[in-house]
């Protein structure tokens, strides 16, 4: 067969370099080009991660036994020869860039699960990758320094199977760099500055919603198909909402930052929620970060988690040996003491005595008062049982107030007794004492003098925030507008929403950081609106845009008039569903001789196929317990016309 | 301590009322316990609001077979206990049953010496022990065994601390067909335990549907209890003269949404297609909302009426259900997350069925609803009251807000509901027979459930007792004074051997009532005497009246041997329970049936530390039975000893409002 010449552009010898010309015949296989190449380059290095890109027809010459006449291969054809992997810079739920080497040969899937298990992250097919949105120039002098955290040094070959090495996956153990990327990826970050939360961008509309999911990546096509190159900018983000077998052994990784994707969509009003859970978000977030600080070694010390029981049960032994005589034991099972002269006031009472100083005892639940402290060996003046009763602090550091607001249950009804306390420690022991009480636990309960430690730290948040507006935040006092929406910093001064994110801390505040990112995700994920995906669409017959909402279950068809749920369809009546790939436009039939029809206006007709074929193969995950992704049956119901 | 004292002073109101209603017998007939109505005794201490009825003697057969079965349990336990820590004892099945000075006890416990005695260890490992234990093992433990050893002997000890504590009411449960079975419940017990007790008792189909009723008379209010709940708990914020009741029913609606989940999460269909769905489709949809790692409350969104603070009218409000709670959509606001504003969060409310609003609060119907804390029995204005424009509106609301408040535990419930339903009703098919005697399995029930604090020895064989207290002469038919003996078991594990009443009141403050009761307990005897002539009603009311004969000096025909003892004890009550050796005579209170009258006497005999040795001989078992009658006595004494008591008084004057109401 007659011989020709075939240019070569090498990548690595740099944009301006000739290409390489080699001789070729129609009948030697890729392989054997490769081979010419590299023996005419005479560069001694590792090649094998390199492999033929053809310019025009945007494909890779992966079969390298195939010859060229079979991939139809001619001299005017652009080849470049470059390497498959190259880095990218990685966009992380919780806002960190991560460079590392991404594959630009295969499929966005298994990219996606290969940057994924070098991460740590199981379950990658509940990710992908979207383009990110382009950032105003001030970036220039950021990306430098966010480059620090590096994973391209790391071989491609050593990242292996979910084993742990020191409580994390063994290829992070090679360095203290590595380490240290080990750790933002595994550890919370601490909350954002309200600025940084207000100069975000936030999605005002459904609509606004929607564009954000014009930009997620085809699955089915690789990087270079997609016009991504070496070093660009991709977000790695959790993309299908249904979170499968969450282990917090294995998943630190995986929980940690899709609790961050969760935070920032609660903070960038992402996704919507009441004042109410505003504020429970807020106090776990608080906690989180507070535990996260305060046990950082959990980090390392993850391989012992599997003997924490057994740690547990010693540490009780040891306790419980310390107090060796039976009176010790008696003592320790006492609660301490906790009487003082507080100021009380009963407001339902119509009487217009305002606070009037007693002598008060805390014992087990109730607080009984006395006249004096002379008198209290006599009986009380009155013994309020305090289980079951709602407490809400009134606490103004700066004007030195410091009450507690009782709302006590009773057969008649709610009696509301105020406390007034005179300095913030009384205040803090009583608070604490009153909290416990409220969930039938006395003073002896263990978690008293840490109940009595956060309500000083908040007391403390309250005062920085007072006197110093929005200083930076020390460790002990986070702004409390850094853990809530914009909405609420215009609402709420930072004096005025401590008390509230204190009283939804009370519920949370003994959670362990594992349960507490636990409560955080639960609590998301009850939202109404969790795990919709938007697209504007136009339905078949319909002249306006209306809105298709995506979720782990259903289709929902929103009316942007209204603003309301107009129609649900559930997956498990599908029958089929079809896409027009000329016309662009998704067909659906459901059981009931019920069609619908629609054109994707924000997002290309393939990205709303795999939201509704991965959904479908997210469900049929629980029942093959196998360990083994199903790729195939993935490409299958997202790969579209790709697939066949 | 209080609790006890509580508990006696119950008791003794109680034992008032019967004297009263024995020495008039033919008197006012009305004194007999209005029988169809329920009445509630509560102490002045609210937990101990036990609300007794008038028992019917096949309750109080049952209620003290159950209550021997735990006595004995807890007195192998004991004994074990006992074994494991120093002395070697004799086998447990060998001690008597009435260990553990709880009300049953009080039933239970026999007069004989063995029971003392071995109510006497008991009491010393409940107050004492605990620390003991820790301390013996404290010196060796150096290495890991010994810890270990040690630990467990902590917890033991702490155990039994906590077992002290236990709070017990009797419940009377009202079934369907108007009659009525009286349980003892420890607050321990969750309702699924309950509930499993009267499967036996009852053998109905065991059926999921079946559930726990608390009604609220003055608030016209009715909910299901959660099988996980505790049902002391709830029972314990009735208020003292409340008219509240226990059902046990079958309630449709109460697992309807595992049954039937579309009816719940896609009530927006139309009906026909919901009614069309296939089961597989079901199990999707409960898998997809129950066993996620989020459970997913139903989107309920609703014009409700609202009925207004304080005035009459109600208000109509678009209602939105969250995970997190109920929000309204104020005027002129959008729906949208951020404008709603709570309407209530389901931490500390239950939420209740209405009965009879139209006519009550003039509501625009009568499918409404109702959130309060669970504490508030009367009206206020801290109760919301909803009102739904028709009963499909109202379950799905009421039950959506269960699913928001109890989250996964629902469907735990219904899960072991659903197995109970099935190996229960296989189980009662074969055994109908055997099961008939409804102390035998209960006392099982129980044990599970109350892992200490009920022993699980049924070992008093339904069968033996019975027979026993055959021979007694006809125990003192009352059933009033029944409802009330049941208080006092909790006193017991606190004071080792919280001897009769007497001994309750052996704490300081008592004292004094205590002389009083002394002084009275002369003149119970001869009542007492007087007792045993009240025919039994029934065969099986003997149990408990048996005892009271013994009590009284009457010859125990079955333990004689023990009877000997009592006997001897008997004596000793004249004195003051002061002066004698306190230790000592509590036990043999508390062993005696401490709560009724039989306290008096039993202090004196007991030798305290040989009554160890007898209890542990195996003689006394088989006369444990007959204690229990000790209650018919104690109306006796209790009558004495009550007059100086303003609680006692305060007691019989609103029994008595109450009778003469009726």
């Amino acid at each position: 067969m007659a011989a020709w010449d075939l240019s070569v552009i090498v990548e690595d010898l740099g944009p301006d370099a000739a290409p390489i010309t080699i001789s070729v015949a129609s009948d030697l296989h890729i392989g054997g080009v490769i081979l010419k190449l590299v023996e005419k380059l005479q560069i001694q290095r590792d090649w094998s991660d390199h492999a033929l890109w053809w310019e025009q027809k945007q494909r890779w010459l992966l079969k390298t036994a195939w010859t060229l006449e079979k991939w139809e291969v001619h001299a005017d054809a652009r080849l470049v020869f470059m390497p498959q992997h190259k880095p990218v810079k990685l966009g992380l739920p919780n806002g960190i860039i991560l460079k590392l080497r991404a594959c630009f040969s295969n499929p966005v899937f298994q990219t996606v699960m290969g940057i994924c298990r070098m991460l740590g992250i199981r379950h990658p097919e509940e990710l992908s990758l979207l383009r990110p949105v382009e950032e105003k120039k001030k970036k220039k002098d950021k990306d430098l320094s966010e480059d620090i955290y590096d994973l391209t040094e790391v071989p491609l070959s050593s990242v292996s199977r979910p084993c742990l090495y020191n409580g994390m996956p063994p290829h992070f153990a090679d360095s203290d760099k590595l380490e240290a990327v080990y750790k933002m990826l595994s550890v919370t970050q601490p909350p954002p500055a309200p600025e940084v939360i207000a100069k975000q961008y936030r999605p005002a509309s459904v609509v606004d919603k929607a564009h954000i999911n014009g930009r997620w990546l085809d699955s089915s096509r690789c990087l270079m198909q997609q016009g991504i190159k070496g070093n660009d900018r991709l977000w790695l983000r959790f993309k299908f909402f249904s979170f499968y077998d969450i282990d917090s052994k294995y998943d630190v990784v995986r929980v940690t930052q899709l609790y961050e994707q969760a935070r920032w969509a609660i903070l960038l009003e992402d996704i919507d929620c009441t004042e109410e859970e505003m504020m429970l978000f807020g106090a776990l977030q608080y906690h989180i970060s507070k535990v996260s600080q305060s046990e950082p070694q959990m980090l390392c010390s993850n391989a012992a988690l599997d003997d924490l029981e057994t740690a547990l049960q010693s540490l009780e032994v040891k306790m419980e040996g310390e107090s060796s005589s039976a009176s010790e034991l008696l003592k320790t099972m006492t609660a301490p003491d906790l009487n003082d002269y507080l100021k009380i006031f009963r407001p339902k009472r119509l009487t217009l005595k305002g606070y009037k100083q007693y002598w008060f005892k805390f014992q087990d639940t109730s607080i009984s008062y006395f006249k004096s402290k002379e008198e209290s060996i006599g009986e009380p003046i009155q013994q309020i049982n305090l289980k079951g009763c709602e407490v809400a602090p009134d606490v103004n550091v700066a004007a030195q107030k410091f009450l507690i607001k009782l709302l006590i249950p009773a057969p008649e009804g709610m009696n509301e007794v105020y406390l007034r306390c005179d300095n913030e420690q009384q205040y803090a022991e009583w608070m604490a004492a009153c909290r416990l009480a409220s969930k039938g636990k006395s003073l002896a309960d263990s978690t008293f003098q840490s109940e009595i430690d956060s309500i000083r730290s908040f007391l403390a948040m309250q005062k920085t925030n007072g006197s110093q507006g929005n200083a930076a935040a020390s460790d002990e006092s986070i702004n409390p507008h850094s853990l809530v929406s914009p909405r609420y910093h215009k609402k709420y001064k930072p004096k005025q929403l401590t008390p509230r994110i204190l009283d939804a801390y009370q519920n949370v505040n003994q959670l362990s950081l594992t349960d507490a990112l636990m409560r955080f995700l639960q609590i998301w994920q009850a939202l109404p609106d969790f795990g919709l995906s938007y697209v504007v669409v136009r339905f078949k017959g319909s002249r306006k845009d209306e809105v298709l909402g995506i979720a782990p279950n259903r289709l929902i068809r929103i009316d942007l008039g209204v603003g309301d749920v107009v129609k649900t369809w559930r997956y498990n009546n599908m029958k089929q569903w079809n896409v027009n790939w000329d016309i662009k436009q998704v067909a659906i039939e459901f059981e009931g001789n019920v069609n619908i029809a629609f054109s994707c206006l924000t997002a290309d007709c393939k990205i709303v196929h795999e939201y509704i074929g991965g959904y479908i193969f997210m469900s049929t995950r629980s029942r093959e317990k196998s360990e083994v992704l199903n790729e195939e049956l993935f490409h299958k119901l997202t790969g579209g016309h790709e697939a066949l | 301590m209080e609790d006890i004292d509580a508990m006696f002073s119950d008791l003794l109101g109680e034992m008032d009322l019967l004297t009263q209603s024995l020495g008039q017998e033919t008197g006012p007939a009305a004194d007999l316990p209005s029988s169809t109505k329920e009445v509630n005794f509560s102490t002045d201490y609210a937990d101990w609001n036990a609300s007794l009825n008038e028992l019917e003697d096949k309750d109080l057969d049952d209620l003290m077979s159950d209550l021997m079965a735990d006595l004995n349990a807890t007195e192998e336990k004991l004994a074990a206990e006992i074994r494991g820590l120093e002395a070697p004892t004799p086998p447990p099945p060998d001690l008597p049953p009435p260990p553990n000075g709880q009300s049953v006890q009080a039933a239970a416990a026999s007069p004989s010496p063995a029971s003392l005695a071995s109510a006497f260890p008991p009491p010393s490992s409940t107050t004492s022990p605990p620390p003991a234990p820790p301390s013996h093992s404290a010196k060796p433990s150096k290495e890991d065994l010994e810890a270990q050893v040690k630990a467990e002997k902590i917890k033991l000890a702490l155990e039994k601390l906590k077992e002290a504590k236990v709070k017990k009411l009797v419940v009377k449960v009202l079934m369907n067909d108007g009659s009525s079975k009286t349980l003892m419940v420890d607050e321990r017990q969750t309702v699924r335990e309950v509930l499993d007790n009267l499967f036996e008792k009852t053998h109905c189909d065991c059926n999921v549907d079946w559930s726990l009723c608390e009604t609220s008379h003055e608030l016209q209010l009715e909910r299901t209890f959660e099988d996980h709940e505790n049902l002391v708990e709830p029972l314990s914020a009735w208020t003292r003269d409340s008219e509240n009741q226990v059902l046990f029913q079958e309630r449709g609606e109460k697992y309807e949404v595992f049954k039937n989940p579309q009816n719940f999460y896609l009530w927006k269909k139309d009906k026909k297609a919901l009614k069309e769905i296939k089961d597989k489709d079901k199990e999707i949809l409960i898998k997809e909302n129950f066993c996620g790692s989020s459970i997913i409350v139903p989107d309920l969104e609703s014009v409700l009426h609202l009925r207004e603070d304080g005035k009459k009218s109600w208000k109509q409000r678009l209602f939105q259900l969250r995970a997190s709670g109920i929000y309204y959509v104020p005027k002129g606001k959008t729906k949208s997350s951020r404008d709603l504003v709570c309407f209530v969060q389901f931490d500390n409310v239950n939420v209740y069925y209405g009965k009879d609003f139209k006519t009550k609060y003039k509501a625009p119907t009568d499918f409404c609803f109702v959130l309060k804390h669970p504490q508030i029995q009367k009206e206020s204005q801290y109760i919301k009251y909803l009102c739904c424009d028709d009963a499909w509106t109202m379950n799905l609301w009421v039950t959506a807000i269960r699913i928001a408040k109890y989250g996964s535990l629902l469907y735990e419930n219904f899960q072991t509901a659903q197995k109970k339903a099935v190996v229960n009703s296989a189980w009662t098919n074969r055994s109908t027979p055997s099961s008939s005697n409804p102390s035998t399995p209960s006392p099982t029930v129980k044990a599970k459930a109350q892992s200490q604090a009920n022993g699980h020895a049924p070992k008093p064989p339904p069968g033996p007792v019975s027979q026993d207290f055959g021979h007694l002469p006809p125990p003192p038919p009352p059933p009033p004074a029944l409802n009330d003996p049941l208080p006092p078991p909790p006193p017991d594990p606190v004071f080792p051997p919280p001897p009769p009443p007497l001994a309750a009141k052996s704490s300081p403050k008592a004292v004094g009532r205590q002389q009083h009761l002394q002084g009275n307990f002369p003149p119970p005897p001869p009542e007492m005497n007087n007792l045993p002539p009240p025919p039994p009603p029934e065969e099986s009311p003997p149990d408990f009246l048996p005892p009271p004969p013994p009590m009284n000096f009457l010859p125990h025909p079955p333990p004689p041997t023990s009877f000997g003892g009592m006997d001897q004890s008997l004596p000793p009550p004249p004195p003051d329970p002061e002066f004698l050796p306190p230790p000592p005579p509590a036990p043999h209170v508390t062993g005696g049936g401490g709560p009724p009258a039989p306290p008096p006497p039993p202090p004196p005999p007991p030798a305290p530390v040989p009554p160890l040795q007898a209890a542990l001989r195996p003689t006394g078992s088989a006369k444990k039975m007959p204690p229990a009658p000790p209650k018919r006595t104690t109306p006796v004494q209790g009558g004495g000893g009550g007059g100086g008591v303003d609680l006692m008084s305060e007691l019989r004057n609103a029994m008595q409002k109450k009778r003469s109401n009726q």
